[in-house]
């Protein structure tokens, strides 16, 4: 379970989050939407730790984001998959899987390697194992992101605008990765401005808005014309957005 | 007369011995530069206590002013100030490996700014420790870039060791000019000098080739 309680964040003078309360339960698929500055990418990233959080408090597991041990456990219970995908340029794709595994989770080094071998195949990249990542176009870049998330064994897998870098076609196919790990019943939480697949996969759908939650629905609900479009902030974001 | 006794085999040995202490004091104070450069660079990357400011206008005062002067300043200014001994090779020990440490530094600097930092939030994010990041993500990468800097550097370093001579220490330089000054011959003495430090050199360049290749960047230990 992720609580988050009354979150602010703020850049110097900018307050980018501004109370935000939030609970995701497990096996739970939550979309963040909002639109650009809305404090959706700051929020997971005040999830994992990578921003330091201004006040308020945010609990993984019972574990608390403000204590650097506890914020370690929760690295290792929330994985991340980044919107410039970050791999290492200097990992083969194979140990770019494996290296947080065998660093991190101290699995021997052949079992990690078979383990991301397993995961590379599920993403059908297992002819890529040995190499680079320069030589990747930007969906197999994404797809190896999602196996070396899931190859932490999270319980919880952060998606931080995973297609915007995207061309359509690379979209789909990460798409239909993460269509299957969100079935599979991993609890996903999801920043996006893919509409249509958060509709498809999510549980539910939080608005955010100048940093607070305007919304905090089911997703039939948000996508309803009297529950979340009944809002004008809403029905004007998803018009924009191309969903009627 | 003083100056045209001819050479001897003597002579030999003595451009052995001299070869023997120009890559002794390139090697030590090159390796002795690597570690202090490697340590002043990481100190300031990571802005530990507050003294990699000071540090940087240390090597920036090194890197800025002659090689000769500091070579003075060590020779006759260490012993001055501490009153202790100083040999010549330990003073142009010291003085070189300042030397190359100040643009080690530099070096270092720059090429773990030439990383993509976002990976290192990525590996962050998957709870790797701040050592592990070093050792495992910037070290390797930041080598890579390093590494033809490394090289260049070298070869430049050991052109400079040449400058100990004038305090005294009998490299490749001053056998040069003890053999040029009793068989005054100095156009068949300073070309094999000449020839000697190219052909070290050279090997340098050669041995960096290796090592840049070893540490490219997509090759760089691909074994984790």
């Amino acid at each position: 379970m992720i609580e988050i309680h009354d979150l602010h964040k703020d850049f110097g003078d900018l307050k980018v989050l501004k109370g935000v309360d939030l609970k995701i339960k497990p096996g739970e698929v939550v979309s963040i939407l909002g639109g650009s500055g809305s404090g959706k990418s700051t929020l997971i990233r005040c999830i994992n730790g990578l921003e330091k959080i201004t006040s308020g408090s945010i609990f993984v597991d019972d574990f608390d984001v403000r204590n650097k041990k506890d914020l370690m456990e929760i690295r290792k219970r929330c994985s991340t998959v980044f919107q410039q995908f970050d791999l290492y340029p200097h990992l083969s794709v194979l140990d770019n899987i494996a290296l947080a595994p065998i660093n991190v989770l101290k699995q021997n080094k052949k079992d990690a390697k078979i383990k991301a071998m397993e995961l590379l195949r599920s993403v059908e990249l297992e002819e890529k194992a040995s190499v680079y990542p320069a030589q990747l176009s930007g969906g197999q870049k994404q797809r190896i992101g999602i196996c070396r998330a899931l190859a932490m064994e999270p319980n919880y897998l952060l998606l931080d605008e995973v297609t915007s870098s995207l061309d359509p076609e690379m979209t789909a196919e990460v798409l239909v990765i993460l269509k299957k790990l969100a079935k599979e019943g991993i609890t996903m939480i999801s920043v996006t401005h893919e509409i249509g697949f958060a509709q498809e996969i999510s549980d539910r759908i939080v608005f955010l808005d100048e940093g607070k939650i305007l919304q905090n629905l089911s997703k039939d609900e948000f996508f309803s014309d009297e529950g979340g479009k009944s809002d004008p902030r809403i029905a004007k974001f998803l018009s924009k957005m191309g969903n009627q | 007369m003083y100056g045209d006794q001819g050479f001897t085999i003597f002579d030999l040995q003595l451009w052995a011995e001299g070869l023997g202490i120009t890559f002794g004091v390139f090697l030590s104070s090159s390796i002795l530069g690597l570690i202090f450069g490697s340590i002043i660079g990481l100190i300031r990357y990571y802005n530990i206590i507050g003294i990699g400011r000071v540090l940087m206008l240390g090597s920036e005062f090194l890197k800025n002013s002659p090689v000769l002067v500091q070579l003075f300043l060590v020779y006759f200014g260490i012993p001055a100030l501490f009153t202790i001994d100083l040999s010549p090779v330990e003073a142009a020990i010291i003085t070189l490996s300042g030397n190359t440490a100040a643009f080690i530094a530099v070096i270092v600097i720059s090429s773990i700014d030439a990383i993509d930092k976002k990976q290192l939030e990525a590996a962050r994010s998957f709870a790797l420790s701040e050592w592990q990041i070093l050792r495992l993500i910037i070290y390797p990468q930041s080598l890579a870039f390093a590494m033809p800097m490394f090289v260049s550097l070298a070869i430049n370093q050991l052109q400079v060791t040449s400058l100990v001579s004038v305090i005294g220490v009998v490299d490749l330089t001053r056998v040069g000019d003890i053999i040029n000054q009793r068989t005054f011959e100095p156009f068949i003495v300073w070309p094999i000098i000449g020839v000697t430090y190219f052909v070290l050199a050279k090997l340098v360049e050669r041995i960096g080739a290796r090592l840049e290749q070893r540490f490219s960047v997509h090759q760089a230990s691909s074994e984790i």
